[in-house]
């Protein structure tokens, strides 16, 4: 519950808030002397009070003091139980606790070695002496953690100077110091920086607050860096805090202490002085004056605004943020994919939340299909978005934070909306507006196939707070939404925010000199993490939980494209999306034994039963109703899976699931094709599939799925008990035809390929991609040497050590100039394969493409979702291609290629358990990890390995 | 009650029109009344209406003028004109034709000397280019096939321009295509409306399926503009084929029920 503010004295009337402070903060960032409190002296408990009741609203509040943590800590007495927490950045940047209900916790402390604190007493005594020299006494007093403190005016006088002073303190400084031939404080901190160099301290903070010189190895900076860090942990954007302090302006020449916490991650926060600022504060600097007194009126409005239940803001920074202005009847539906809030359960469209009629609302359920066969699709929730009232043609903005999942609304109505990352299948959502635009308070459980919504709204005039949980059965639903109910909104809204920030660590993607790819990529990696539940098995469809398109059927997208991203950022998410196809194993095999044939072969589509769901009829744009061969043909499926499954094996080292469920998926798919090949003259074959180039079907011996099914069977006999079949399916996995020609270095496509219509697609097409199938109508296409995407080439990509060595080149000269990249596919497969080939002007453009395919509607089709294998593969170019990433065992391996025009590429992952960060840059690479982790240099590419 | 005009001038149009106008009235539940705008004489225009028992009325002064102003009339739904241009004319409408289209913001029936017109409409194509918010179905032409014998097909001809980039699985990806298509560019459903996609050039491709389901009007969504897009399909159905064109003017701006006003959606950071 909510407490009320302790009686305080009664004080002036504030002036009224400027502009820039007029609205709700996350986070408060200040000093405390003189600016949270008069002095050290001072009565704080109303200001305990105070800070208690914002951290349980939810505020961050930070600390930041050169003092230690028990004066601060011993004046304020605050033991806030949350959801915001009370942090103390102590010691000038070397400590950092947080109050607790249980007392204080320390958070980090900055360690000086041996060494570095006895280059500290040398640096100190040094100083003095030098002092001493120029005929000014000077004491060292004090010898505080990571720093020495002299002191310039050791007269009882000027024993302890109240904050109000000083300016006299200054003054008498200045003299003091002149009167002993030095300029004034600023030479007396020169010479302290001197001394310290000449000790071995090249990176020493050296301060002054008037009486002393400080000599450390921190300084208040070393304490907004962490703060500003700590917040981005917390998913708090700069933008959302108020930085506060009162000592901006220059004193004695020297910079003020508090412009030491406008850090470059403070950029775009707000930041005032509540100090005299003698000399003027920065211009950045808000300067209110006022002091504690005015600080605290702050305090008080940003309690209240909580209180009232503003509506939180965004960060809104540039590359991370998708905004859409306005309401385009024509790209609504697009837009409406793009701005989608899911948490791996439950995916719903960024519809506005007044009706309007070219909305397509939808909230998807993960978990569930309805209906039978290839009309299955994804279950669906009731809508908890909708207000009353149409929009109509009255303002209306969209902001997506992809940063924190967090969708600001802003017009008619001004709300936040968020599905939670933290408890999956709870969205929240708070709103205010006219009051005609709210419905009644509303409670109500609403069942439909195989999804039980539970909602509850909070209703003010004007304002409004609604919660749903979704659930296979009606007490889950329920249970989940009286949890969500007892935690509140403010800690529903801080542990989404830290969850989202969590997964991000291991999993951002910086290009730095390129701002558009920047919020692309960072716009895929959101979808890609939004749509993957962490935890017991996630059916990844192929537009995610943005919409209805292809019902959520699960393709080889989900195996190939998106799951290498989630194994190298976010092993768990992987782990569920293998958990669907081991659950379906059985189907698997029953598919297997209705073709007549042993093992497991997975469906090309698939939904909730795990038999193939795709539809048997097409209606083509040319009027044309086609039969679809995939289900029956495209059988790369069952290699694909298995290659998923080593793939997170590869960057997790998950043994248990390597010896456990994982050999059973290797070995039932080996058995497969070992049932499966024909033989011919002493040589296997794989008759009649159809490979990625769809556009030719059916075919014998696509290259693709004959060396993916090698790579299957080996893989598979490395784990198989019975020595006969080990023993056969090596030998068939030799005599598998693979088309390979060692003259031209080229593997022909599938049997008959090259005797086709030689044809290159910029000869024929007007542009790249284009769907060359309607182009050039069936017929022709199906006789010319034109693919729809990249087929032999996908080989180089996910199986580079079963393909000849050297061979990526000349096959991509061969086949790339003849592929229409009429699958959405395409583009980011080649970006990463340009990449390696050092082909930097093709790379980028293919990779552009596969950036914008949703977010320029290339396909024309976002509108029903967005194109989730597509986002895979561009993380898949950046990583794979452009950075030259890959696991081997216990070694991950780095080998470049930077485009001239970024400055840097700087890559999150988790590999083996261990997070870390890549920079790489003109000059090298570098590691940023724990200590389990080293970068070395090896034959000009870098290994990241294990200690 | 409402009127289709029959605008009737001396040339051998005139009876096409007549027929052309008469078969539109019967589908929109209007009369009929022919107008000549007396330049030389009317003997050819009066006969023609007496034949087919159509009110006839004259007009004097300058043409344009006088036929727009008869067209602002609030009782006139459709106008019914004749083209006159020359098969080889850069604008293949003919002065007269394309003055009072562009200038009257009402239904414009332009109708080849040689137009092969039934006496009731059943059939009504609808070329719909579908690249920007002018190339709506007129909505008008959707309520229309709500009619219990009237067909109206809207036709989607994708040329080399709006090919497809991708077709990804075409059993999902034609099927979400077409409804988003239809969401943008036909917003207010199409009812009974079939709809056919074809590939090829739109000037080859419409006559082509005029011929085959034997349409008799093609209706044309516009913005009283004869822009690029549209010039090629105007030129050939006028030259090239034997059945009116029916422009029928969208608005771009204001009410909702054509396209929103409201400020374009786009997409930054």
């Amino acid at each position: 519950m909510t407490g009320m503010v302790s009686e305080r004295p009664k004080r002036r009337r504030q002036p009224p808030l400027p502009a820039a402070l007029d609205r709700r903060f996350e986070a408060v960032v200040f000093d405390w002397d003189g600016t949270a409190v008069p002095d050290r002296g001072a009565d704080a408990s109303g200001l305990r009070d105070l800070i208690e009741q914002l951290c349980e609203h939810g505020m961050q509040l930070l600390v930041v003091t050169g003092t230690h943590v028990g004066n601060v800590d011993g004046q304020l007495g605050a033991r806030p139980a949350g959801p915001g927490r009370l942090v103390f950045c102590v010691n000038r940047g070397s400590e950092v606790f947080a109050a607790t209900q249980d007392g204080i916790e320390l958070l980090h402390r900055r360690e000086a070695t041996a060494k570095e604190d006895a280059a500290l007493d040398a640096a100190a005594e040094a100083t003095v002496d030098e002092l001493a020299r120029r005929g000014l006494q000077a004491a060292i007093v004090s010898q505080r953690l990571n720093r020495r403190k002299i002191d310039l005016i050791p007269e009882p006088a000027w024993e302890d100077p109240p904050k109000s002073r000083i300016g006299e303190l200054l003054e008498a400084v200045e003299d003091r110091l002149r009167r002993a031939g030095l300029a004034g404080v600023r030479e007396a901190v020169a010479l302290a920086m001197d001394a310290a160099d000449r000790a071995g301290l090249s990176d020493a903070r050296v301060t002054s607050d008037a009486k002393h010189v400080e000599i450390g190895l921190t300084d208040k900076a070393d304490a907004a860096h962490w703060a500003f860090q700590e917040l981005e942990r917390l998913g708090i954007g700069p933008s959302l805090v108020l930085v506060a302090g009162d000592e901006f302006g220059p004193l004695g020449g020297l910079p003020g202490s508090d412009s030491l916490l406008l850090v470059p991650e403070a950029q775009r926060s707000t930041a005032i002085s509540v100090g005299r600022e003698p000399t003027g504060a920065p211009a950045e600097v808000l300067s209110l004056g006022g002091g504690p007194e005015r600080f605290v009126t702050l305090l008080e409005d940003q309690l209240e605004r909580r209180r009232r239940g503003d509506v939180p803001d965004i960060d809104g920074a540039s590359t991370w943020t998708i905004s859409v202005e306005g309401l385009d009847p024509r790209l609504e539906r697009v837009h409406e994919s793009l701005l989608t809030i899911a948490d791996g359960r439950i995916g719903t469209r960024g519809t506005p939340l007044l009706e309007h009629s070219d909305a397509d609302r939808a909230v998807l359920a993960s978990w569930a299909y309805v209906g039978e066969g290839a009309e299955s699709e994804l279950a669906q929730g009731a809508d908890w978005t909708a207000l009353r009232g149409r929009l109509n043609d009255r303002p209306l903005s969209r902001r997506l934070d992809l940063r924190t999942g967090l969708l600001r609304q802003s017009g008619v109505v001004e709300s936040i909306q968020f599905s939670s990352r933290s408890r999956p299948a709870t969205t929240v959502l708070r709103a205010e507006g006219a009051e005609r635009q709210f419905p009644a308070a509303d409670r109500r459980v609403v069942e439909r196939p195989r999804v039980v919504s539970a909602l509850s709204d909070t209703r003010r005039p004007g304002w409004l707070e609604r919660l749903a949980a979704y659930a296979p059965d009606r007490s889950a639903a329920r249970e989940a939404l009286a949890a969500a109910e007892r935690t509140g909104f403010e800690s529903l809204l801080a542990e989404h925010r830290r969850a989202w920030a969590r997964r991000w660590e291991t999993a951002d993607i910086v290009i730095e000199g390129d701002a558009e790819l920047q919020l692309a990529v960072r716009f895929a990696l959101f979808h890609l993490m939004a749509s993957v539940a962490d935890d017991g098995e996630a059916a990844v469809g192929a537009r995610g939980l943005s919409g209805r398109g292809y019902r959520g059927h699960v393709f080889w997208d989900s195996d190939v494209f998106v799951l290498p991203f989630l194994a190298a950022t976010h092993p768990p998410a992987a782990r569920a999306m293998l958990e669907y196809r081991l659950r379906r194993l059985d189907a698997a095999r029953a598919a297997a034994v209705r073709l007549g044939y042993a093992g497991a072969r997975f469906p090309w589509e698939s939904a909730g039963d795990g038999f193939d769901v795709t539809p048997a009829l097409a209606h083509l744009p040319t009027g044309e109703i086609a039969r679809i061969r995939t289900g029956e043909a495209e059988e790369h499926i069952t290699a694909d899976v298995a290659w998923a499954a080593a793939t997170y094996v590869d960057w997790t080292g998950d043994e248990e699931f390597a010896r456990g469920p994982a050999r059973e998926l290797f070995v039932e798919t080996a058995r497969y094709w070992a049932s499966r090949v024909r033989f011919v003259d002493g040589r296997a074959h794989i008759f009649s599939v159809i490979g990625p180039d769809e556009y030719h079907e059916p075919v014998d011996d696509n290259a693709f799925t004959n060396v993916m099914a090698r790579w299957n069977l080996r893989r598979g006999a490395k784990l198989v008990e019975s020595a006969d079949e080990r023993s056969s399916w090596l030998a068939i996995a030799d005599a598998l035809v693979d088309g390979y020609d060692p003259m031209s270095g080229l593997y022909e496509q599938f049997a008959g390929f090259f005797g086709l219509e030689p044809l290159v697609i910029a000869d024929v097409a007007p542009r790249r991609p284009i769907a060359a199938d309607l182009l050039l109508g069936r017929e022709r296409t199906v006789a010319a040497q034109v693919l729809k995407q990249a087929d032999v080439l996908m080989l180089h990509q996910l199986v580079p050590d079963e393909v000849a060595p050297g061979s990526l080149l000349p096959n991509l000269d061969f086949y790339e100039p003849r592929t229409a990249h009429g699958s959405s596919l395409s583009p980011a497969i080649h970006a990463g394969l340009f990449a390696r080939a050092g082909r930097f002007r093709e790379a980028l453009r293919a990779l552009r493409i596969a950036a914008r395919i949703d977010l320029d509607d290339l396909t024309g089709s976002t509108a029903s979702g967005v194109h989730l294998a597509t986002m895979g593969g561009l993380w898949q170019a950046l990583v794979f291609g452009f950075a030259g990433v890959s696991p081997r065992g216990n070694t991950l391996i780095v080998d470049p290629r930077l485009p001239p025009d970024w400055g840097a590429l700087e890559l999150c992952l988790s590999f083996r358990g261990s997070p870390l960060r890549l920079r790489i840059h003109r000059g090298g690479v570098e590691l940023d990890a724990g200590d389990e982790l080293e970068l070395r240099p090896r034959d000009g590419i870098w290994e990241v390995v294990f200690k | 009650m409402n009127k289709v005009i029959a605008a009737l001038d001396t040339s051998l149009a005139a009876n096409p029109v007549l027929r052309t106008a008469v078969a539109l009235a019967g589908a929109l539940g209007s009369e009929v009344e022919a107008v000549h705008v007396t330049v030389d004489g009317d003997r050819v225009a009066r006969s023609a209406a007496g034949a087919a028992s159509v009110p006839y009325r004259t007009a004097s002064g300058p043409v344009v003028e006088r036929l727009i102003e008869i067209g602002r009339a609030s009782d006139v739904v459709a106008l019914v004109l004749g083209a006159r241009g020359s098969p080889l004319a850069r604008r293949p409408m003919g002065g007269t034709a394309l003055a009072v289209a562009t200038a009257l913001p009402k239904p414009i029936a332009v109708v080849p000397p040689e137009a092969r017109v039934r006496d009731h409409l059943r059939s009504v194509l609808v070329p719909l280019a579908g690249r920007d918010m002018e190339h709506h179905t007129p909505r008008a032409i959707v309520a229309l096939a709500e009619g219990e014998e009237l067909d109206v097909t809207v036709l989607h001809v994708l040329d080399e321009l709006s090919l497809p980039s991708f077709t990804d699985q075409p059993q999902h990806e034609d099927e979400a295509r077409v409804s988003e298509f239809l969401r943008r560019y036909c917003p207010w459903g199409i009812g009974k409306v079939r709809f056919e996609v074809r590939i090829g050039r739109r000037e080859d491709v419409v006559p082509t399926v005029v011929d085959e389901m034997n349409a008799d009007i093609v209706a044309l969504g516009w913005a009283q503009e004869l822009e690029p897009d549209l010039t090629p399909v105007v030129r050939t159905m006028l030259t090239r084929s034997t059945v009116p064109l029916l422009l029928v003017p969208v608005r771009v701006t204001g009410a909702r029920e054509l396209v929103s006003s409201a400020p374009a959606g786009t997409i930054s950071g």
